[in-house]
């Protein structure tokens, strides 16, 4: 079980990989996703968002591949790979019990 | 399930970083925009955004190239699991094909590993002394041949020589150990006190010799080997005790480690050699083996010069017995190993040949079953493998196979080891070291690994090379480069059939020579004789008379027994240890002079031996009752000799000068009354030597140290030789409890024992030779048999055409033959260069015997016409409509 900091510290390639889950996506897009789906209380820090996507490729948790934009640019997209998935899942799992144990300390009453 | 990955595109890491980053920014340059920011702004903000823009572009650079070498080595490591996985089901699914692949190469691999190993015990690896190569044996050349040395010029080098940490003697001797139950001969040496030192052992236990322990009368001290130790003594605490040996006590003081008797010549003992001045002194009897360690940056150069000078002082201030010293100095481990190296390196080139054809076979499988693999390859291709991946995965196979033929190579090869340890002629240093080690397990994989390469590339290369789109259409049924014009295939029949030429060329000289070798007549009639060695102590048989009388009393004794018709003793029978040589001078060949000697092998007989041997007497008498002690000296000449000393002459007669000093301090002169026909002494691939009898009766008294007192005697029966030992033990238990008799063979064992090391080389090589043509044959009959199927349907048109089955088999038996007859001249050409290695080991029949050659040429070719017949004869009898149909 991961401690905390740890956790924090994952955090944003979990988001990532949730992002991903849902299909395809360049970096701008997986940025984009994730201020809208936090509605802008997570503003990822771009300048780690892609040493993040390329630990993710070596660790084969995503693959990316070079496409075009829906601009009909150029651009590297990025794919969550089965292995990807099954962390995700794992993450997602010690998160929830994580904030569960969080939440039972401070909002008890 | 793809065969293959996806090969990615990628642009190179820093473009990749740079066009990404510069995307990203684009991106939100323009969502900004849309929000009504001001565009130049927007860029700004963009950047911004990313932080430290060169920071994160080196920092992604970094983190993408480890990325992408990762996932090279991953990518790569996750193909060669398929290709692995892949290549052990297809070949579960052709369990034929496996097998027949696997076996040829693991003869092939074990043969050659098996040998490898005997090659390294016995040539390659490290002598456990020390610094074995500074380490070298010292001779003396006399005539030209490297003989022993004598104690003077020993003594003389010894002191004259800078160049040697130390120099070394030793005396071979042999020890009546009459301690305790039963008396035993043992094989030993008498060595100067620095012998262990020179030769670089300490002892296992107790000491090696002090320095002045080789002085007279401090030398009853022994050092044992570890054999006797373990043997005798049951390797219990001995330091310090006493045995009694050849009728003294001797105190042991040392026991040398195992790894000595590996470096040692079967010597079991050690005592100090204790040199008296007069024996100093003297340059003309020669028995001792010397042994010198350079010192650190001498060169043996150095140190023959060094000999040289020494040898120069000598032949000036003794010219009578100096005259022509030269000193030699050969390597230790040269000389230790000797000529067993070419012999084994010869054997390792054989048996490398059968692993080349086993090789060729196993290409000529992957050859034939490439083309059925046409089809699958092409559809790889056309998905997108590269032809060097493809190459890689047949590869993979290959080296599958090898790696599994090594395998079972190793099995093989544990079970050849024991068979050649086990046929191998007595007396080959070290080989009963020979084993699978980790250096001939090293050896196994790489010579596998090496085969993988040699059987599997060209077949790999030329599948990788079929286009694709013939491939497909072309089905399930091969490429149409299948047929026998076939260049490859072509080319696998002609270096098969070549090397199996060679080695059986080789074979068939040295099959030749052992036949020869058979029917030489060794001058005497070896069936029905036991012979065995007693030796006398010179403690109480130090009287030349006693010991004379001992032994023919011995004769006699043994005569007497029941089924003995002939008995004698003699210093030398043929085919053993012992024995030594005499300078001779007719008497008519005027002054004295040293060049004038014809060095003879002397033996001392009673009168029966050449009743007992069958040696024929040619001229004149033998020996009898009246050649008596004080009568006319009298002696027997050999054939040889006769022919060497006196030309066409009548040796009957005259004087022959020999062995002793007369009385007026001039040579001895005995007169000749018989010539003896030639013995061939020392086996029947050497020539016989001029040799000479001289009556026991009339021997010189220095005779018996000559020969250590030791005798053989000899003995002829109707009935089984061996059946006699007991009584002749008994007979020299009479004469004195305390002799032991040794070296008991029958004359036959040791005449055959004589041609051990060439029966084991023909019975090797002819081995080597069958597999060899086995293989080369199976590989003929493959490609002919192949040639047959993919030419089904045009042997059927010819057929459907008129053509007759003996024309169809003429057709098949003439392309199978042209690649046959190329391989055979190829063959007789390098058999002609090749052969020239084994000239030493062949008997009255040339290296290029053209007997030899022809007849191989014929039975290589007959062979071939068989393995080529079965499908022919096939091919013959397709029906034609069927075949046509096919299509």
């Amino acid at each position: 079980m991961a401690n905390a900091p740890e956790l924090l510290h994952g955090t944003l390639e979990t988001l990532i990989l949730k992002t991903l889950a849902g299909g395809r996506r360049h970096g701008y897009g997986i940025a984009r996703a994730i201020e809208d789906a936090t509605q802008g209380i997570v503003e990822i820090e771009e300048g780690s968002l892609y040493p993040a996507l390329y630990r993710l490729e070596r660790k084969a948790w995503v693959e990316a591949e070079w496409g075009t934009s829906e601009l009909g640019r150029r651009a590297k997209f990025y794919r969550i790979t089965a292995r990807g998935r099954k962390q995700l899942a794992a993450q997602t799992a010690d998160w929830a019990r994580f904030a569960a144990a969080i939440s039972r300390v401070l909002l008890a009453t | 399930m793809p065969f293959f990955n996806r090969v990615w595109w990628r642009p190179r890491v820093a473009e990749e970083v740079d066009e990404e980053l510069a995307f990203h920014v684009e991106m939100r340059t323009r969502e900004l925009v849309d929000r009504g920011m001001d565009p130049a702004a927007a860029r700004r903000e963009a950047e911004r955004r990313l932080g430290d823009i060169g920071g994160v572009r080196a920092t992604l650079r970094a983190l993408g190239a480890r990325r992408n070498q990762h996932m090279q080595r991953t990518q790569y490591f996750g193909e060669l699991a398929q290709d692995v996985a892949f290549t052990f089901r297809q070949l579960r699914k052709n369990p034929g094909f496996t097998a027949v692949a696997v076996l040829t190469l693991a003869l092939g691999i074990g043969g050659t590993t098996a040998i490898f190993s005997a090659v390294y015990a016995v040539v390659l690896r490290p002598f456990p002394l020390f610094e074995t190569e500074r380490l070298h044996v010292v001779g003396e050349t006399f005539q030209g041949m490297i003989s022993s040395m004598s104690a003077g010029n020993y003594t003389d080098a010894n002191a004259g020589v800078t160049a040697f940490d130390g120099l070394a003697a030793e005396q071979f001797a042999s020890f009546n150990l009459s301690d305790g139950v039963t008396p035993e001969r043992v094989i030993g040496g008498k060595v100067t006190a620095n012998y262990f030192d020179v030769l670089g052992m300490r002892p296992l236990a107790g000491r090696s010799f002090a320095p002045d322990e080789d002085r007279p009368g401090r030398e009853v001290v022994a050092i044992l080997s570890h054999k006797l130790w373990v043997r005798r003594f049951g390797a219990q605490p001995i330091i310090g005790r006493s045995i009694r040996m050849n009728g003294r006590d001797h105190t042991i003081v040392g026991v040398m480690p195992a790894a000595f008797d590996l470096a040692s010549n079967d010597e079991e003992l050690w005592t100090p050699i204790a040199f008296t001045p007069e024996r100093q002194a003297m340059h003309d009897e020669h028995y001792l083996t010397v042994y010198g360690r350079l010192k650190h940056g001498v060169s043996r150069e150095q140190a023959l010069q060094q000999l040289e000078a020494v040898a120069a002082r000598l032949r000036h201030d003794i010219p009578r017995d100096a005259a022509e010293l030269r000193y030699s100095m050969d390597s230790f481990r040269d000389q230790f190993v000797g000529s067993y190296r070419s012999r084994l390196l010869i054997l390792l080139g054989a048996v490398g040949v059968v692993l080349l054809i086993a090789c060729g076979n196993v290409a000529n499988l992957l050859l034939a079953r490439g083309a059925a693999r046409g089809r699958e390859m092409a559809v790889r291709t056309a998905l997108g493998a590269g032809r060097m991946r493809i190459v890689r995965q047949l590869l993979t196979e290959s080296v599958v196979l090898a790696l599994a033929a090594a395998g079972a190579g190793l099995l093989l090869a544990n079970w050849f080891i024991t068979g050649v340890v086990a046929a191998s002629p007595p007396g080959v240093p070290r080989l009963d070291q020979a084993r699978i080690d980790p250096v001939a397990l090293a050896f196994a994989v790489a010579i596998g690994l090496a085969s993988s390469v040699v059987c599997g590339l060209a077949p790999a290369l030329r599948l990788a090379r079929g286009d694709v789109q013939s491939g497909l259409r072309e089905g399930g049924r091969g490429s149409t480069r299948g047929g026998f014009r076939d260049r490859l295939r072509a080319g696998l029949i002609v270096a098969e059939v070549a090397l199996s030429l060679v080695l059986l060329v080789g074979a068939g000289l040295l099959i030749r020579s052992a036949l020869a070798l058979q029917r030489v007549n060794p001058g005497f009639d070896p069936h029905g004789v036991l012979s065995a060695r007693v030796a006398l102590p010179q403690t109480s048989y130090g009287d030349p008379a006693r010991a004379g009388e001992t032994f023919r009393h011995l004769a006699d004794e043994v005569a007497a027994l029941p089924g003995v018709t002939h008995a004698a003793v003699t210093s030398f029978a043929a085919m053993g240890p012992g024995g030594g040589s005499n300078g001779l001078m007719p008497e008519d060949a005027g002054d004295f002079d040293m060049k004038k000697l014809i060095q003879s092998q002397l033996r001392m007989v009673t009168p029966d031996f050449f009743a007992t041997m069958r040696i024929r007497i040619v001229k004149g008498r033998g020996f009898d009752a009246g050649d008596r002690r004080g009568g006319q000296k009298v002696m027997i000449v050999s054939e040889t000799l006769a022919a060497r000393a006196f030309g066409g002459r009548n040796p009957i007669g005259k004087r022959m000068g020999c062995c002793e000093s007369g009385a007026d301090g001039k040579q001895d002169y005995k007169v000749i009354v018989g010539v003896a026909a030639d013995v061939r002494s020392r086996g029947p691939a050497t020539p016989p030597r001029p040799e000479f009898y001289l009556p026991l009766t009339q021997v010189p008294d220095a005779a018996w140290d000559w020969i250590g007192r030791t005798m053989y005697i000899v003995a002829r029966t109707e009935g089984n030789p061996h059946a006699l030992t007991p009584g002749v033990r008994a007979a020299v238990g009479r004469i004195d409890p305390e002799l032991p008799l040794f070296d008991v063979r029958e004359m036959e064992q040791r005449l055959a024992g004589a041609l051990a090391t060439a029966r084991f080389n023909t019975l090797l090589l002819s081995l080597l030779g069958a597999i060899g043509l086995l293989l080369a044959a199976s590989g003929i009959y493959g490609v002919i048999a192949y040639f047959v199927s993919q030419r089904t349907q045009e042997i059927g048109v010819r057929i459907a055409l008129g053509a007759t089955a003996a024309g169809v088999v003429r057709l098949v038996l003439g392309e199978a033959l042209q690649p046959v007859a190329l391989g055979a001249a190829l063959g007789v050409v390098s058999a002609i260069a090749a052969t020239r290695v084994l000239a030493s080991q062949l008997f009255d029949v040339s290296p290029t015997d053209p007997l030899t050659i022809a007849a191989v040429v014929v039975m290589l070719v007959g062979v071939a016409l068989v393995a080529s017949v079965i499908p022919a004869r096939r091919a013959a009898a397709i029906d034609p409509t069927r075949a046509l149909q096919a299509e």
